[in-house]
């Protein structure tokens, strides 16, 4: 039993009433209780149990799961769904590896820097080229890979390690993330032009990798644990000057200030270390609105109507959901329109995208319809993979938004 | 196990993936909200009328039995498979055919969830009054399956009074239609009150016909803390006595302000013997007056008595509120959940007679109620794996069900008999009234195919 010994008094908490259907989005799309947060959970009871033996029905029940917290804020026993299939996923790990070859090669990858970025770039090249001779492939699973960008060099190589400002208030460590290092570069940039126009110097540390997020939520405590140990020993011994950590990726950041104090619960010599790390973390619009923004500087004449989706772990991780409105409205002569349930799952929800397309796909359409109904121009998120998966289904559907990230907005209110 | 060929006929009725015959998927069919399970030979789940024929039809001629289920949240046991049966799952007959503003009346699929109609009507100003906790997962079918009730029950009536019409596949393949649109009662055997509280055992139900409502102007949410729960109830008596007829009167006892409180924070006193929540409805002109006179009977009790400002803490209020049941893991593990009613105004005796039977028996009892209607859910915690403690439960709730017979009350009020209750039945009706309920089955269901085992044995 093990990991699932572990959780197996919240295992026993469910009572099973059906509150958290209506927060499982897996489970309305498709009305299947295997799908539900409920049975996610009396299958991992059964397997804890000894009543069931893991099977590739229980995996896709595990591994289907988006991982949004919903559940968890619903449930009126105070039950985590998530994290009771976060150790299913542990448990399944321990037990035979991460199967299909796929997930491991996926993970894999993500984990290496080198593998990544030749993987990103591949995919942006020749791989591109080859999906465009196929009819009727422009999307992949509900991806949309002839839009998907990439970046031609790494952000990491664009740019110098340190970036410094004539009055430095502030000294900002930089953690990039694999998404705005390899795809979505430009708003790396936005989010330096932001900073630096707010005297903040920027630290970017070359030798940062990936924070090991993907690799926990399968189950591969090792090699996330691997990536931890080099992101903090890098930020905290090699550029201990940087007061804050800083990432502009909201699942970036739950994972460095949240799950690295978990992974390392086992570690009592390490954990010291992880804990001051674990406080120097901070997301863009969180610390923006903390040293305040210079809202002089900001200047837009067209008018233009924004929305904003909150990304999973922004919202029940972080639980940072104002500073980013409040950012968003700073901009001269933008109109905020709230979307309706701004704060579900936009159904990228990490790989479950490419694994469990069908769901997530009529998840993002719900979302696409929801940003639609507002009449907006633009969807502004703060997620690298939100904004990849709401552009591309926005482009599916037709529709005409843009999706940015905050800082992307923001900096493009800067005059040069 | 069912044979390839049955298998394969029915993935040609409703398509390949909405037949479920894997242990995964059975093991999550086989529960619902008791503490019993079973499991079934596969799950079904239709999408159309025609299907439901179709797969009626295939297990006639195997001779399978069918379990009809909704979302499967029912409190009695009422969705458990039994030996050889198939599930027949409506969870995905999910279609809003129309909403008739006009005549007040909606017809939906049964697999419609009780909230997502109420949010479709509420965009149209109209509303369902019959609103069960669980109505954010449970579905209409299965609100009909159990005649459910809710907060709002004490002045707009339970699910029954809100069906018009149902369409209905009998047990030989066969569909019908009681009732309909019209609001004057059918001519001949009103049917659909038949059907209505059936639990799935005598037709299944493929569309449903419901009255609406247009939104009341005005609402108030009140309430009235006690330091023990039978001064509540004494509030309770003095309301219905007083001839006022709030639309809800819902009491929770401290057990249950506090298990809420944790996962709400609605900012309940968790030092309260008992909280009653009061919500009158109508024009706002008449909202003043009800709440003053409320507020003079409740204050001659109550140490306190307040009315909530703003539309947030009514929500929070309701939140709690509906969360009560949900909560109590909180304390101990498992729970069973009992579903006495009385006359209204045996019920401050029926409030006494729970704190006797928790005294005598020593168990842990949290008291949620719909205390307008006379209907309590007196909640018994402690934990399954526990053998010993598991007998004291059964034997405590045979009391509650008891003392409820001796105040002239019922066992059930609202959440069925199915499994769990089915033992008490005869206690309440006599034989010969229970001879009247298996001719009733036998005449829709003379091979005892439609949920067999629940409410009554053949
Ligand atoms: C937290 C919680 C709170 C609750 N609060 C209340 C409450 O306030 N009031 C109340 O009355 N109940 C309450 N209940 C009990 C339960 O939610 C209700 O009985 C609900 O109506 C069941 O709906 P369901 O969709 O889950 O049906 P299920 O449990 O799936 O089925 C219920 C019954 O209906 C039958 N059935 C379902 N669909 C059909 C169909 N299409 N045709 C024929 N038969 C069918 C089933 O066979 C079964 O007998 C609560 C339960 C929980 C867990
Ligand atoms: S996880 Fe919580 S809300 Fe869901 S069924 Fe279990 S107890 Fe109920
Ligand atoms: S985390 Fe999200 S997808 Fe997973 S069980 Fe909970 S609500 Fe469902």
């Amino acid at each position: 039993m093990g990991v699932l010994a572990d959780v197996y008094e919240m295992l026993n908490t469910c009572n099973k009433c059906g509150g958290c259907h209506t927060a499982c989005k897996t489970y309305k799309l498709t009305g299947s209780e295997e799908m539900s947060t409920r049975g996610r959970i009396q299958l991992i009871k059964a397997v804890a149990d000894g009543k069931l033996e893991p099977n590739q029905e229980y995996e896709d029940a595990i591994m289907s799961c988006l991982l949004c917290g919903e559940c968890a804020v619903t449930c009126p026993n105070g039950v985590h769904g998530n994290e009771l299939v976060m150790a299913a996923r542990r448990d399944l790990k321990l037990r035979k590896g991460i199967k299909p070859f796929v997930k491991s090669f996926a993970l894999n990858t993500l984990a290496s820097p080198k593998r990544l970025g030749m993987g990103f770039r591949l995919f942006g090249g020749m791989g591109k080229s080859v999906l465009n001779k196929i009819d009727g492939l422009d999307y992949f699973r509900g991806i949309d890979i002839r839009n998907f960008p990439t970046a031609k060099k790494p952000f990491l190589e664009q740019v110098p390690q340190k970036i410094t400002v004539q009055h430095p208030k502030h000294k900002v460590g930089f953690y990039v993330g694999c998404f705005l290092n390899h795809s979505l570069d430009q708003t790396a940039h936005s989010v330096v032009k932001v900073l630096t126009k707010n005297d903040c110097e920027v630290i970017i540390p070359k030798d940062q990798v990936c924070c090991g997020l993907p690799q926990y939520c399968y189950g591969d405590f090792e090699t996330a644990k691997r990536n931890a140990r080099k992101t903090i020993d890098t930020f905290l011994d090699k550029y201990s000057d940087a007061e804050v950590v800083l990432s502009a990726c909201g699942s970036c950041v739950a994972m460095l200030r949240h799950d690295y104090l978990k992974l390392f619960a086992d570690e009592p010599s390490y954990l010291p270390k992880v804990k001051s790390f674990c406080e120097k973390v901070v997301e863009f619009s969180e610390y923006m609105a903390k040293i305040g923004v210079d809202q002089s500087k900001l200047h837009n004449s067209t008018p233009l109507t924004v929305t904003y989706h909150d990304p999973c772990h922004m919202v029940r991780g972080l639980k940072v959901t104002t500073q980013p409105r409040q950012l968003l409205q700073m901009v001269p002569r933008v109109e905020y329109k709230e979307m309706f349930e701004a704060n579900r799952c936009c159904g990228a929800a990490g790989l479950i995208q490419a694994f469990y397309h069908e769901v997530s796909t009529d998840i993002t359409d719900q979302k696409t319809q929801n940003i639609k109904d507002t009449n907006a121009d633009l969807v502004a998120t703060s997620c690298p993979a939100c904004m990849l998966r709401l552009q591309g289904g926005i482009n599916k559907a037709g529709q005409k938004q843009k999706v940015m990230h905050v800082a992307d907005v923001m900096a493009n209110a800067y005059e040069d | 196990m069912l044979s390839q060929a049955v298998v394969k006929r029915l993935k040609e009725i409703v398509g390949e993936r909405n037949v479920v015959t894997d242990k995964v998927g059975l093991l999550t069919y086989g529960y619902d909200g008791t503490l019993l399970s079973g499991e079934a030979l596969g799950v079904v789940s239709p999408q159309t009328t025609e299907q439901v024929v179709e797969i009626v039809k295939l297990m006639n001629e195997h001779d399978i039995k069918l379990v009809p289920r909704g979302a499967g949240t029912n409190e009695s046991g009422g969705t458990i498979p039994s030996e050889k049966s198939v599930v027949i799952s409506f969870t995905k007959m999910t279609k809003i055919h129309e909403i008739d503003t006009e005549n007040f009346v909606a017809v939906v699929e049964p697999g419609v969830i009780n909230f997502d109609l109420q949010v479709e009507l509420a965009k149209k100003n109209f509303y369902f009054p019959p609103d069960p906790s669980s109505f954010k997962a449970s579905t209409i079918g299965g609100n009909l399956g159990e005649c459910s009730g809710g907060p709002k029950c004490f002045k707009y009536g339970v699910t029954r009074d809100y069906m018009l019409g149902l369409e209905v596949v009998l047990p030989n393949g066969k569909v019908i239609q009681t009732g309909g649109r019209n609001f004057q009662s059918e001519p001949g055997y009103d049917l659909t009150r038949i059907i209505v509280g059936s639990e799935g055992i005598l037709g299944l139900v493929t569309k449903v016909f419901v009255r609406i409502l247009p939104i009341p102007r005005a609402k108030k949410t009140m309430l009235a803390l006690y330091d023990k729960v039978e001064d509540a109830s004494q509030t309770v008596a003095d309301i219905v006595a007083a001839g006022i007829i709030p639309t809800t009167l819902e009491l929770m006892d401290n057990l249950l302000i506090n298990t809420t409180e944790d996962f709400t924070h609605a900012g309940l006193p968790r030092d309260a013997g008992a909280v009653l929540i009061i919500e009158v409805d109508g024009y706002p002109e008449d909202m003043d007056g009800q709440v003053k006179t409320i507020g003079e009977i409740a204050s001659k009790i109550a140490k306190e008595f307040k009315v909530a400002q703003t539309a947030v803490e009514v929500d929070q209020i309701w939140t709690s509120r509906r969360s009560a049941f949900g909560s109590v893991a909180r304390v101990r593990p498992s729970y069973g959940v009992n579903d006495i009613t009385v006359p209204r105004s045996n019920f401050p005796k029926a409030i006494e007679g729970v704190l006797k039977v928790a005294k005598d028996f020593g168990v842990t009892i949290g008291v949620v109620a719909h205390a307008g209607d006379g209907n309590l859910h007196p909640l018994i915690l402690f934990d399954q794996r526990n053998k010993e403690e598991t007998e004291t439960v059964h034997a405590a709730e045979q009391a509650l069900c008891m003392m409820a017979l001796d105040l002239d009350g019922t066992i059930s009020g609202e959440h069925g008999i199915g499994l769990v209750k089915k033992k008490y039945l005869d206690k309440e009706f006599t034989p010969a009234a229970m001879e009247a309920f298996r001719k009733i089955k036998r005449s829709f269901d003379p091979s005892n195919r439609f949920n067999p085992g629940k409410i009554i044995d053949l």
